[in-house]
Protein backbone atom coordinates (compact mmCIF):
# COMPACT_ATOMS: atom_id res chain seq x y z
CA UNK A 1 0.00 0.00 0.00
CA UNK A 2 1.45 3.38 -1.17
CA UNK A 3 2.48 5.22 1.87
CA UNK A 4 1.01 8.66 0.97
CA UNK A 5 -1.46 9.61 -1.99
CA UNK A 6 -2.00 11.79 -3.84
CA UNK A 7 -5.60 13.41 -3.36
CA UNK A 8 -5.30 16.16 -5.53
CA UNK A 9 -4.83 13.76 -8.51
CA UNK A 10 -7.20 11.43 -7.28
CA UNK A 11 -10.01 13.75 -7.08
CA UNK A 12 -9.00 15.47 -9.95
CA UNK A 13 -9.23 12.62 -12.10
CA UNK A 14 -12.88 11.55 -10.13
CA UNK A 15 -13.99 15.42 -11.04
CA UNK A 16 -13.06 15.02 -14.59
CA UNK A 17 -15.45 11.86 -14.90
CA UNK A 18 -17.51 10.78 -12.04
CA UNK A 19 -18.37 8.06 -13.81
CA UNK A 20 -17.55 3.94 -13.73
CA UNK A 21 -17.38 2.12 -16.99
CA UNK A 22 -18.93 -1.23 -16.59
CA UNK A 23 -17.76 -2.92 -19.95
CA UNK A 24 -20.17 -5.90 -20.64
CA UNK A 25 -18.88 -9.03 -22.35
CA UNK A 26 -20.21 -12.37 -23.66
CA UNK A 27 -20.38 -14.93 -20.94
CA UNK A 28 -20.58 -17.59 -23.86
CA UNK A 29 -20.00 -18.18 -27.14
CA UNK A 30 -23.38 -17.56 -29.38
CA UNK A 31 -25.71 -15.26 -31.56
CA UNK A 32 -26.23 -11.92 -29.93
CA UNK A 33 -29.71 -9.66 -30.03
CA UNK A 34 -29.02 -6.67 -28.39
CA UNK A 35 -32.48 -5.03 -26.29
CA UNK A 36 -30.55 -1.59 -25.66
CA UNK A 37 -29.39 0.91 -28.13
CA UNK A 38 -26.78 3.73 -27.16
CA UNK A 39 -27.77 5.88 -24.82
CA UNK A 40 -30.77 3.45 -23.19
CA UNK A 41 -30.96 3.73 -19.34
CA UNK A 42 -30.56 0.64 -17.72
CA UNK A 43 -31.33 -0.16 -14.17
CA UNK A 44 -29.52 -2.73 -11.92
CA UNK A 45 -31.16 -5.70 -9.65
CA UNK A 46 -33.49 -4.80 -7.69
CA UNK A 47 -35.83 -5.18 -4.73
CA UNK A 48 -35.41 -6.52 -1.04
CA UNK A 49 -33.94 -9.51 -1.80
CA UNK A 50 -32.51 -8.36 -5.26
CA UNK A 51 -34.80 -10.35 -6.75
CA UNK A 52 -35.75 -8.07 -9.45
CA UNK A 53 -33.36 -8.60 -12.72
CA UNK A 54 -31.93 -5.70 -13.81
CA UNK A 55 -32.89 -4.25 -17.58
CA UNK A 56 -32.64 -6.58 -20.34
CA UNK A 57 -29.03 -5.82 -21.91
CA UNK A 58 -28.92 -8.67 -24.85
CA UNK A 59 -29.86 -12.46 -25.48
CA UNK A 60 -27.39 -14.82 -26.49
CA UNK A 61 -27.80 -18.34 -28.32
CA UNK A 62 -26.71 -21.33 -28.18
CA UNK A 63 -27.72 -24.29 -29.57
CA UNK A 64 -31.39 -22.73 -29.10
CA UNK A 65 -30.42 -22.39 -25.63
CA UNK A 66 -31.59 -18.60 -25.29
CA UNK A 67 -29.86 -16.92 -21.92
CA UNK A 68 -31.11 -13.25 -20.95
CA UNK A 69 -27.72 -11.56 -19.48
CA UNK A 70 -29.47 -8.29 -17.61
CA UNK A 71 -27.87 -5.19 -16.10
CA UNK A 72 -26.14 -5.26 -12.44
CA UNK A 73 -25.39 -1.76 -12.31
CA UNK A 74 -27.90 1.31 -13.04
CA UNK A 75 -26.49 3.83 -15.55
CA UNK A 76 -26.44 4.57 -19.43
CA UNK A 77 -25.70 2.72 -22.57
CA UNK A 78 -22.45 4.71 -23.86
CA UNK A 79 -21.28 2.13 -26.30
CA UNK A 80 -22.64 -1.29 -28.15
CA UNK A 81 -21.19 -3.02 -30.71
CA UNK A 82 -24.59 -2.82 -33.10
CA UNK A 83 -22.23 -4.45 -35.48
CA UNK A 84 -22.19 -7.81 -33.61
CA UNK A 85 -26.46 -7.94 -33.78
CA UNK A 86 -27.30 -11.42 -34.77
CA UNK A 87 -23.80 -12.69 -35.35
CA UNK A 88 -22.23 -15.14 -33.46
CA UNK A 89 -19.81 -14.45 -30.87
CA UNK A 90 -16.95 -15.98 -28.66
CA UNK A 91 -17.03 -15.99 -25.16
CA UNK A 92 -15.63 -12.84 -23.80
CA UNK A 93 -16.02 -10.57 -26.34
CA UNK A 94 -16.93 -7.22 -25.58
CA UNK A 95 -20.06 -6.03 -25.93
CA UNK A 96 -21.05 -3.04 -24.36
CA UNK A 97 -20.29 -0.56 -21.71
CA UNK A 98 -22.01 1.22 -19.49
CA UNK A 99 -21.54 4.63 -17.55
CA UNK A 100 -22.63 4.94 -14.24
CA UNK A 101 -22.71 7.98 -12.08
CA UNK A 102 -20.67 7.99 -9.40
CA UNK A 103 -22.36 8.44 -5.45
CA UNK A 104 -19.81 9.75 -2.73
CA UNK A 105 -19.92 6.48 -0.92
CA UNK A 106 -18.71 4.54 -3.90
CA UNK A 107 -16.12 7.15 -5.17
CA UNK A 108 -14.80 6.46 -1.08
CA UNK A 109 -15.33 2.66 -1.94
CA UNK A 110 -12.93 2.89 -5.39
CA UNK A 111 -10.35 4.79 -3.80
CA UNK A 112 -9.94 2.36 -0.99
CA UNK A 113 -10.34 -0.28 -2.99
CA UNK A 114 -7.21 1.03 -4.79
CA UNK A 115 -5.31 1.31 -1.11
CA UNK A 116 -6.42 -2.09 0.88
CA UNK A 117 -5.77 -5.73 0.39
CA UNK A 118 -9.04 -7.10 -0.69
CA UNK A 119 -9.65 -10.76 0.17
CA UNK A 120 -12.03 -12.11 -2.51
CA UNK A 121 -14.80 -14.64 -2.47
CA UNK A 122 -13.64 -18.17 -3.37
CA UNK A 123 -16.65 -19.62 -5.08
CA UNK A 124 -20.52 -18.58 -5.72
CA UNK A 125 -21.65 -18.95 -2.19
CA UNK A 126 -22.81 -16.93 0.79
CA UNK A 127 -20.10 -16.57 3.65
CA UNK A 128 -20.41 -15.20 7.21
CA UNK A 129 -17.71 -14.45 9.53
CA UNK A 130 -16.29 -17.69 11.42
CA UNK A 131 -17.87 -18.10 15.38
CA UNK A 132 -14.90 -16.72 16.97
CA UNK A 133 -13.92 -13.77 14.47
CA UNK A 134 -17.70 -12.73 14.98
CA UNK A 135 -17.79 -12.54 18.40
CA UNK A 136 -14.55 -10.70 18.45
CA UNK A 137 -16.12 -8.16 15.60
CA UNK A 138 -19.36 -7.81 18.45
CA UNK A 139 -17.61 -7.02 21.07
CA UNK A 140 -14.84 -4.86 19.81
CA UNK A 141 -15.96 -4.01 16.18
CA UNK A 142 -13.71 -4.75 12.76
CA UNK A 143 -11.37 -1.76 13.42
CA UNK A 144 -10.04 -2.93 16.17
CA UNK A 145 -9.85 -6.39 15.01
CA UNK A 146 -6.43 -7.60 13.38
CA UNK A 147 -5.73 -10.77 11.39
CA UNK A 148 -3.30 -12.57 9.64
CA UNK A 149 -2.62 -15.24 7.29
CA UNK A 150 -3.35 -18.81 8.35
CA UNK A 151 -6.41 -17.17 10.54
CA UNK A 152 -9.69 -18.80 9.90
CA UNK A 153 -11.99 -15.59 9.57
CA UNK A 154 -15.02 -16.33 7.39
CA UNK A 155 -17.11 -19.92 6.23
CA UNK A 156 -18.36 -20.32 2.95
CA UNK A 157 -21.27 -21.79 2.70
CA UNK A 158 -22.69 -23.65 -0.30
CA UNK A 159 -25.79 -25.94 -0.27
CA UNK A 160 -25.26 -26.62 3.21
CA UNK A 161 -21.91 -27.70 2.86
CA UNK A 162 -19.58 -25.32 5.24
CA UNK A 163 -15.92 -24.88 4.44
CA UNK A 164 -13.80 -22.45 6.36
CA UNK A 165 -11.95 -19.96 4.82
CA UNK A 166 -8.04 -19.43 5.98
CA UNK A 167 -7.02 -15.96 5.26
CA UNK A 168 -4.32 -15.45 2.85
CA UNK A 169 -2.72 -11.82 2.62
CA UNK A 170 -1.28 -8.74 4.47
CA UNK A 171 -1.65 -9.05 8.63
CA UNK A 172 -3.48 -6.14 9.38
CA UNK A 173 -6.85 -5.19 10.24
CA UNK A 174 -10.88 -5.33 8.74
CA UNK A 175 -11.52 -2.06 7.22
CA UNK A 176 -14.18 -2.93 5.29
CA UNK A 177 -16.71 -5.79 4.64
CA UNK A 178 -18.12 -6.44 1.22
CA UNK A 179 -20.45 -9.18 2.08
CA UNK A 180 -23.78 -9.25 3.91
CA UNK A 181 -24.64 -12.99 5.38
CA UNK A 182 -26.67 -14.93 3.84
CA UNK A 183 -26.24 -12.73 0.74
CA UNK A 184 -24.71 -14.70 -2.08
CA UNK A 185 -21.15 -13.21 -3.58
CA UNK A 186 -19.88 -14.47 -7.30
CA UNK A 187 -16.44 -15.67 -7.64
CA UNK A 188 -13.60 -12.96 -7.76
CA UNK A 189 -15.84 -10.38 -5.62
CA UNK A 190 -14.05 -8.80 -2.50
CA UNK A 191 -15.30 -10.11 0.69
CA UNK A 192 -13.19 -8.13 3.02
CA UNK A 193 -10.55 -4.77 2.49
CA UNK A 194 -7.38 -5.33 4.98
CA UNK A 195 -4.94 -2.96 5.59
CA UNK A 196 -2.24 -2.60 7.89
CA UNK A 197 -2.57 -0.48 11.34
CA UNK A 198 -0.12 1.77 10.97
CA UNK A 199 -2.52 3.00 7.73
CA UNK A 200 -5.51 3.38 9.30
CA UNK A 201 -5.26 7.35 9.74
CA UNK A 202 -3.97 7.32 5.86
CA UNK A 203 -7.21 5.36 5.34
CA UNK A 204 -9.40 7.72 7.18
CA UNK A 205 -7.59 10.58 5.56
CA UNK A 206 -9.13 9.39 2.21
CA UNK A 207 -12.60 9.10 3.29
CA UNK A 208 -12.86 12.75 5.56
CA UNK A 209 -10.65 14.34 2.49
CA UNK A 210 -13.35 12.60 -0.31
CA UNK A 211 -16.16 13.36 2.05
CA UNK A 212 -15.09 17.44 2.79
CA UNK A 213 -14.39 17.72 -1.42
CA UNK A 214 -16.83 15.70 -3.37
CA UNK A 215 -19.72 18.27 -3.31
CA UNK A 216 -17.81 20.93 -4.66
CA UNK A 217 -16.45 17.92 -7.37
CA UNK A 218 -19.93 17.38 -9.14
CA UNK A 219 -23.16 18.30 -9.74
CA UNK A 220 -26.16 17.57 -7.74
CA UNK A 221 -27.20 14.60 -9.03
CA UNK A 222 -24.07 12.40 -8.38
CA UNK A 223 -23.75 14.49 -4.71
CA UNK A 224 -26.19 12.49 -2.64
CA UNK A 225 -24.82 9.38 -0.67
CA UNK B 1 -16.32 -49.71 26.84
CA UNK B 2 -17.62 -51.39 23.38
CA UNK B 3 -20.14 -49.91 21.04
CA UNK B 4 -23.42 -50.82 20.70
CA UNK B 5 -23.20 -49.74 17.37
CA UNK B 6 -20.86 -52.13 15.92
CA UNK B 7 -20.17 -52.70 12.40
CA UNK B 8 -17.43 -54.13 10.30
CA UNK B 9 -16.10 -52.79 6.89
CA UNK B 10 -16.88 -56.79 6.10
CA UNK B 11 -20.47 -56.45 6.65
CA UNK B 12 -20.90 -53.63 4.86
CA UNK B 13 -19.08 -54.66 1.72
CA UNK B 14 -21.22 -58.51 2.24
CA UNK B 15 -24.61 -56.39 2.90
CA UNK B 16 -23.56 -53.63 -0.30
CA UNK B 17 -22.96 -56.72 -2.55
CA UNK B 18 -25.63 -58.86 -1.78
CA UNK B 19 -28.73 -56.89 -0.13
CA UNK B 20 -28.14 -53.49 -2.02
CA UNK B 21 -27.59 -54.78 -5.27
CA UNK B 22 -30.23 -57.15 -5.53
CA UNK B 23 -32.56 -53.72 -4.16
CA UNK B 24 -31.48 -51.56 -6.84
CA UNK B 25 -31.73 -54.73 -9.71
CA UNK B 26 -35.28 -54.66 -8.96
CA UNK B 27 -35.60 -50.79 -10.25
CA UNK B 28 -34.73 -50.13 -14.15
CA UNK B 29 -31.83 -47.68 -14.37
CA UNK B 30 -29.70 -46.84 -17.29
CA UNK B 31 -26.24 -47.65 -16.05
CA UNK B 32 -25.97 -51.31 -14.32
CA UNK B 33 -26.17 -51.15 -10.92
CA UNK B 34 -22.58 -53.20 -10.29
CA UNK B 35 -21.48 -49.69 -11.80
CA UNK B 36 -22.55 -47.66 -9.55
CA UNK B 37 -21.61 -49.78 -6.58
CA UNK B 38 -18.46 -49.52 -7.66
CA UNK B 39 -17.97 -46.34 -7.98
CA UNK B 40 -18.94 -45.68 -4.40
CA UNK B 41 -18.01 -48.93 -2.86
CA UNK B 42 -15.41 -47.26 -0.84
CA UNK B 43 -17.72 -46.01 1.39
CA UNK B 44 -17.21 -47.96 4.86
CA UNK B 45 -13.88 -48.89 3.96
CA UNK B 46 -12.70 -48.70 7.38
CA UNK B 47 -15.10 -48.02 10.34
CA UNK B 48 -14.41 -47.04 13.67
CA UNK B 49 -17.00 -47.12 16.20
CA UNK B 50 -16.68 -45.91 19.46
CA UNK B 51 -19.28 -45.64 22.54
CA UNK B 52 -18.91 -41.81 23.63
CA UNK B 53 -17.02 -39.31 21.59
CA UNK B 54 -17.25 -35.49 22.20
CA UNK B 55 -18.10 -34.51 18.28
CA UNK B 56 -17.36 -37.21 15.72
CA UNK B 57 -16.00 -33.95 13.23
CA UNK B 58 -13.60 -32.99 15.46
CA UNK B 59 -12.89 -37.08 16.03
CA UNK B 60 -11.99 -36.86 12.27
CA UNK B 61 -9.87 -34.02 12.04
CA UNK B 62 -7.78 -34.92 14.70
CA UNK B 63 -7.28 -38.71 12.65
CA UNK B 64 -6.36 -36.54 9.78
CA UNK B 65 -4.08 -34.38 11.48
CA UNK B 66 -2.47 -38.19 13.20
CA UNK B 67 -2.56 -39.52 10.24
CA UNK B 68 -0.87 -36.87 8.08
CA UNK B 69 1.85 -36.73 11.22
CA UNK B 70 2.66 -40.34 11.07
CA UNK B 71 3.10 -40.23 7.32
CA UNK B 72 -0.16 -42.48 6.48
CA UNK B 73 -2.64 -41.39 3.74
CA UNK B 74 -6.54 -41.18 5.78
CA UNK B 75 -8.44 -44.12 3.77
CA UNK B 76 -11.30 -41.82 2.20
CA UNK B 77 -14.61 -43.44 3.08
CA UNK B 78 -13.60 -44.09 6.47
CA UNK B 79 -16.66 -43.87 8.92
CA UNK B 80 -16.47 -42.74 12.72
CA UNK B 81 -19.70 -43.56 14.19
CA UNK B 82 -20.24 -43.21 17.97
CA UNK B 83 -22.98 -44.75 20.66
CA UNK B 84 -23.27 -40.97 22.13
CA UNK B 85 -21.82 -37.51 21.42
CA UNK B 86 -21.82 -35.36 24.75
CA UNK B 87 -20.04 -32.19 22.76
CA UNK B 88 -22.52 -32.13 19.10
CA UNK B 89 -23.41 -29.80 17.75
CA UNK B 90 -25.11 -28.28 14.37
CA UNK B 91 -24.79 -25.66 12.20
CA UNK B 92 -24.43 -21.83 13.35
CA UNK B 93 -22.85 -24.12 16.82
CA UNK B 94 -26.71 -25.31 17.51
CA UNK B 95 -26.89 -27.63 20.17
CA UNK B 96 -27.39 -31.25 19.07
CA UNK B 97 -29.08 -33.59 21.64
CA UNK B 98 -26.95 -37.05 20.75
CA UNK B 99 -28.08 -39.59 23.41
CA UNK B 100 -27.68 -43.41 23.32
CA UNK B 101 -29.87 -45.48 20.64
CA UNK B 102 -29.31 -42.63 18.01
CA UNK B 103 -27.09 -43.28 14.71
CA UNK B 104 -24.22 -40.51 15.15
CA UNK B 105 -21.17 -40.29 13.22
CA UNK B 106 -19.26 -38.66 10.35
CA UNK B 107 -17.50 -40.13 7.33
CA UNK B 108 -14.28 -38.54 5.76
CA UNK B 109 -14.14 -38.05 1.98
CA UNK B 110 -11.30 -37.40 0.33
CA UNK B 111 -12.12 -33.76 -1.83
CA UNK B 112 -11.60 -35.78 -5.60
CA UNK B 113 -15.18 -34.25 -7.12
CA UNK B 114 -15.77 -31.53 -9.32
CA UNK B 115 -17.21 -28.44 -8.81
CA UNK B 116 -20.89 -29.31 -9.46
CA UNK B 117 -20.76 -32.59 -7.73
CA UNK B 118 -19.15 -31.45 -4.54
CA UNK B 119 -22.22 -28.32 -4.42
CA UNK B 120 -24.52 -31.61 -4.89
CA UNK B 121 -22.58 -33.91 -2.00
CA UNK B 122 -24.79 -32.56 0.97
CA UNK B 123 -27.98 -33.97 -1.30
CA UNK B 124 -26.22 -37.70 -1.36
CA UNK B 125 -26.83 -37.71 2.59
CA UNK B 126 -30.53 -36.79 2.70
CA UNK B 127 -31.70 -39.23 -0.15
CA UNK B 128 -29.65 -41.93 1.58
CA UNK B 129 -30.92 -41.49 5.13
CA UNK B 130 -34.32 -40.95 3.18
CA UNK B 131 -34.41 -44.47 1.38
CA UNK B 132 -33.34 -46.25 4.28
CA UNK B 133 -36.44 -44.88 5.94
CA UNK B 134 -38.46 -45.78 3.43
CA UNK B 135 -36.74 -49.18 3.56
CA UNK B 136 -38.61 -49.81 6.80
CA UNK B 137 -42.04 -49.11 5.32
CA UNK B 138 -42.45 -45.66 5.83
CA UNK B 139 -43.25 -44.31 2.89
CA UNK B 140 -44.20 -40.52 4.48
CA UNK B 141 -41.04 -39.63 5.07
CA UNK B 142 -39.87 -37.18 2.79
CA UNK B 143 -36.59 -34.38 1.90
CA UNK B 144 -36.65 -31.40 2.59
CA UNK B 145 -34.28 -29.10 0.51
CA UNK B 146 -31.23 -29.34 1.31
CA UNK B 147 -31.25 -32.45 2.79
CA UNK B 148 -33.37 -33.05 6.27
CA UNK B 149 -35.29 -35.99 6.41
CA UNK B 150 -39.06 -35.43 7.71
CA UNK B 151 -41.88 -38.00 9.08
CA UNK B 152 -45.18 -36.00 9.19
CA UNK B 153 -43.56 -32.64 9.56
CA UNK B 154 -41.12 -33.53 11.93
CA UNK B 155 -37.49 -33.67 11.86
CA UNK B 156 -35.99 -37.08 12.29
CA UNK B 157 -32.60 -36.22 10.40
CA UNK B 158 -30.24 -33.35 9.89
CA UNK B 159 -26.85 -33.53 8.24
CA UNK B 160 -23.95 -31.27 8.02
CA UNK B 161 -21.01 -30.93 5.51
CA UNK B 162 -17.85 -29.66 6.68
CA UNK B 163 -14.65 -29.05 4.39
CA UNK B 164 -11.93 -29.32 5.67
CA UNK B 165 -7.85 -29.28 4.45
CA UNK B 166 -5.20 -31.65 6.33
CA UNK B 167 -2.53 -29.02 8.51
CA UNK B 168 0.49 -31.41 7.01
CA UNK B 169 0.02 -31.37 3.06
CA UNK B 170 -3.26 -29.13 2.50
CA UNK B 171 -5.40 -32.35 1.42
CA UNK B 172 -8.82 -31.52 1.40
CA UNK B 173 -11.46 -33.53 2.87
CA UNK B 174 -15.10 -33.23 3.08
CA UNK B 175 -16.61 -34.78 6.70
CA UNK B 176 -20.52 -35.68 5.89
CA UNK B 177 -21.68 -35.66 9.65
CA UNK B 178 -25.14 -37.46 10.13
CA UNK B 179 -27.37 -37.27 13.05
CA UNK B 180 -30.47 -39.98 12.84
CA UNK B 181 -33.18 -40.19 15.57
CA UNK B 182 -33.38 -44.10 15.73
CA UNK B 183 -34.09 -45.88 19.12
CA UNK B 184 -33.61 -42.58 21.29
CA UNK B 185 -37.00 -41.53 21.94
CA UNK B 186 -36.79 -37.99 24.17
CA UNK B 187 -35.77 -35.02 23.16
CA UNK B 188 -35.05 -31.40 24.81
CA UNK B 189 -38.04 -29.28 26.06
CA UNK B 190 -37.06 -27.01 23.41
CA UNK B 191 -36.99 -30.08 20.38
CA UNK B 192 -40.15 -31.68 21.64
CA UNK B 193 -43.15 -31.63 19.04
CA UNK B 194 -40.44 -30.76 16.13
CA UNK B 195 -38.36 -34.10 16.56
CA UNK B 196 -38.88 -37.88 15.98
CA UNK B 197 -37.61 -40.98 16.08
CA UNK B 198 -37.90 -44.71 14.36
CA UNK B 199 -38.68 -45.89 17.58
CA UNK B 200 -41.63 -43.59 17.67
CA UNK B 201 -42.60 -43.92 14.30
CA UNK B 202 -42.85 -47.80 14.74
CA UNK B 203 -44.00 -47.93 17.56
CA UNK B 204 -40.99 -50.23 18.61
CA UNK B 205 -37.08 -50.42 18.39
CA UNK B 206 -35.21 -50.73 15.65
CA UNK B 207 -32.09 -52.93 14.67
CA UNK B 208 -29.29 -50.02 14.88
CA UNK B 209 -26.55 -51.71 13.68
CA UNK B 210 -29.28 -53.35 10.60
CA UNK B 211 -30.38 -49.74 9.83
CA UNK B 212 -26.53 -48.14 9.97
CA UNK B 213 -25.62 -50.90 7.49
CA UNK B 214 -28.68 -50.07 5.25
CA UNK B 215 -27.78 -46.07 5.48
CA UNK B 216 -24.05 -46.56 4.77
CA UNK B 217 -25.02 -49.03 2.00
CA UNK B 218 -27.30 -46.45 0.25
CA UNK B 219 -24.59 -43.56 1.11
CA UNK B 220 -22.36 -45.39 -0.67
CA UNK B 221 -24.94 -46.43 -4.24
CA UNK B 222 -25.59 -42.28 -4.03
CA UNK B 223 -21.68 -41.03 -4.05
CA UNK B 224 -21.55 -43.65 -6.12
CA UNK B 225 -24.13 -42.11 -8.35
CA UNK B 226 -22.26 -38.27 -7.78
CA UNK B 227 -19.22 -40.32 -9.14
CA UNK B 228 -20.71 -42.04 -12.02
CA UNK B 229 -22.63 -38.68 -13.26
CA UNK B 230 -19.04 -36.55 -13.32
CA UNK B 231 -17.72 -39.16 -15.38
CA UNK B 232 -20.78 -38.67 -17.65
CA UNK B 233 -20.28 -35.37 -17.50
CA UNK B 234 -16.56 -35.38 -18.41
CA UNK B 235 -17.71 -36.93 -21.62
CA UNK B 236 -20.06 -34.87 -22.44
CA UNK B 237 -18.05 -31.71 -21.57
CA UNK B 238 -16.97 -29.80 -24.21
CA UNK B 239 -14.81 -27.09 -23.38
CA UNK B 240 -17.84 -24.31 -23.16
CA UNK B 241 -18.51 -25.53 -19.21
CA UNK B 242 -21.93 -25.23 -19.68
CA UNK B 243 -23.25 -28.34 -21.38
CA UNK B 244 -23.08 -30.78 -18.72
CA UNK B 245 -24.86 -28.58 -15.97
CA UNK B 246 -27.78 -28.72 -18.22
CA UNK B 247 -28.07 -32.72 -18.78
CA UNK B 248 -30.07 -34.56 -16.50
CA UNK B 249 -28.28 -36.05 -12.87
CA UNK B 250 -29.51 -39.37 -11.55
CA UNK B 251 -29.06 -38.07 -7.93
CA UNK B 252 -31.60 -35.21 -8.38
CA UNK B 253 -33.44 -37.30 -10.51
CA UNK B 254 -33.97 -39.28 -7.34
CA UNK B 255 -34.18 -36.49 -4.77
CA UNK B 256 -37.00 -34.70 -6.82
CA UNK B 257 -38.57 -38.32 -6.16
CA UNK B 258 -37.84 -38.25 -2.52
CA UNK B 259 -38.71 -34.64 -1.40
CA UNK B 260 -41.64 -32.73 -0.84
CA UNK B 261 -40.03 -29.18 -0.77
CA UNK B 262 -41.37 -28.10 -4.27
CA UNK B 263 -45.02 -26.53 -4.61
CA UNK B 264 -44.94 -26.12 -0.33
CA UNK B 265 -45.04 -22.26 0.92
CA UNK B 266 -41.91 -21.67 2.86
CA UNK B 267 -40.02 -19.31 5.53
CA UNK B 268 -36.34 -18.90 4.22
CA UNK B 269 -33.29 -17.77 5.86
CA UNK B 270 -29.74 -18.82 5.49
CA UNK B 271 -30.27 -18.75 9.44
CA UNK B 272 -33.67 -19.52 10.08
CA UNK B 273 -33.59 -19.73 13.71
CA UNK B 274 -31.78 -16.60 13.89
CA UNK B 275 -32.60 -14.74 11.08
CA UNK B 276 -35.72 -15.93 9.23
CA UNK B 277 -35.95 -13.34 5.86
CA UNK B 278 -39.09 -14.19 3.87
CA UNK B 279 -42.05 -16.78 2.77
CA UNK B 280 -42.28 -17.86 -1.10
CA UNK B 281 -43.36 -20.66 -2.63
CA UNK B 282 -41.00 -23.47 -3.91
CA UNK B 283 -41.32 -24.30 -7.77
CA UNK B 284 -38.43 -26.18 -8.27
CA UNK B 285 -34.68 -26.92 -8.36
CA UNK B 286 -31.84 -26.35 -10.92
CA UNK B 287 -29.50 -28.74 -12.41
CA UNK B 288 -26.93 -27.18 -9.50
CA UNK B 289 -29.68 -28.48 -7.01
CA UNK B 290 -30.11 -24.59 -6.23
CA UNK B 291 -33.42 -24.11 -4.68
CA UNK B 292 -35.94 -22.11 -7.11
CA UNK B 293 -38.63 -19.64 -5.39
CA UNK B 294 -41.42 -17.38 -6.35
CA UNK B 295 -41.99 -14.25 -4.03
CA UNK B 296 -45.32 -12.57 -3.13
CA UNK B 297 -44.58 -9.70 -5.93
CA UNK B 298 -44.02 -12.85 -8.30
CA UNK B 299 -40.76 -12.60 -9.09
CA UNK B 300 -38.54 -15.40 -9.20
CA UNK B 301 -35.55 -16.01 -6.92
CA UNK B 302 -32.57 -18.80 -6.22
CA UNK B 303 -30.70 -19.61 -3.40
CA UNK B 304 -27.30 -21.58 -3.83
CA UNK B 305 -27.82 -21.83 0.30
CA UNK B 306 -29.93 -21.30 3.27
CA UNK B 307 -32.30 -23.01 5.50
CA UNK B 308 -36.09 -23.67 4.97
CA UNK B 309 -39.42 -24.43 7.45
CA UNK B 310 -42.46 -25.12 5.84
CA UNK B 311 -45.13 -23.07 7.06
CA UNK B 312 -48.04 -25.03 6.39
CA UNK B 313 -47.13 -27.71 8.56
CA UNK B 314 -44.03 -26.76 10.63
CA UNK B 315 -43.61 -25.23 13.56
CA UNK B 316 -40.25 -23.35 14.56
CA UNK B 317 -37.43 -26.00 15.37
Amino acid sequence: MAEEIDFDAILSKYRADPYEYAEIYASQTGVVNFKVEEGSSVNCTSGEWQQIPGSPLFEITRERNTKLIAARINGTISSIRTDLEGQFVEAGEKLLTIRHPLKKKEVIENILKEVLYLFPAPERAKYFFSLDIQSRIEKRGTKALAIKPGDEIIIMSLMKRDTPIYYSGEAGVIHSVYFTPGVSMDQGQALIGICASDKLPLIQKVITRVKADWDKLVDPVHAEE
Amino acid sequence: MTAINSIHPAALHKYLWSHELLERKKSPHLPPPETILRYGAFVGSAIQCHASLERTMEHARRHIADSESQGISVISGTVILADTLIQSKGRFARSWHAPPGGLWGCMILADTFLSRARTLLPLALGVACCEAVRGLGIPEAHVRWVNDVLVRGQKLAGFLVESHRGLCHGEAFHLLGFGININNDSFPAELTGNAISLRRILDGPVDLPGFSLSFLAKLAWNIGLLCYEEERELHRWDGAGEQGNQAGHLLLDQWMKLSDTIGKKVLYGYDIQQKPLYEAVVTGINSDGALVMRLGDGTEIVEYGGELLYLETERTE
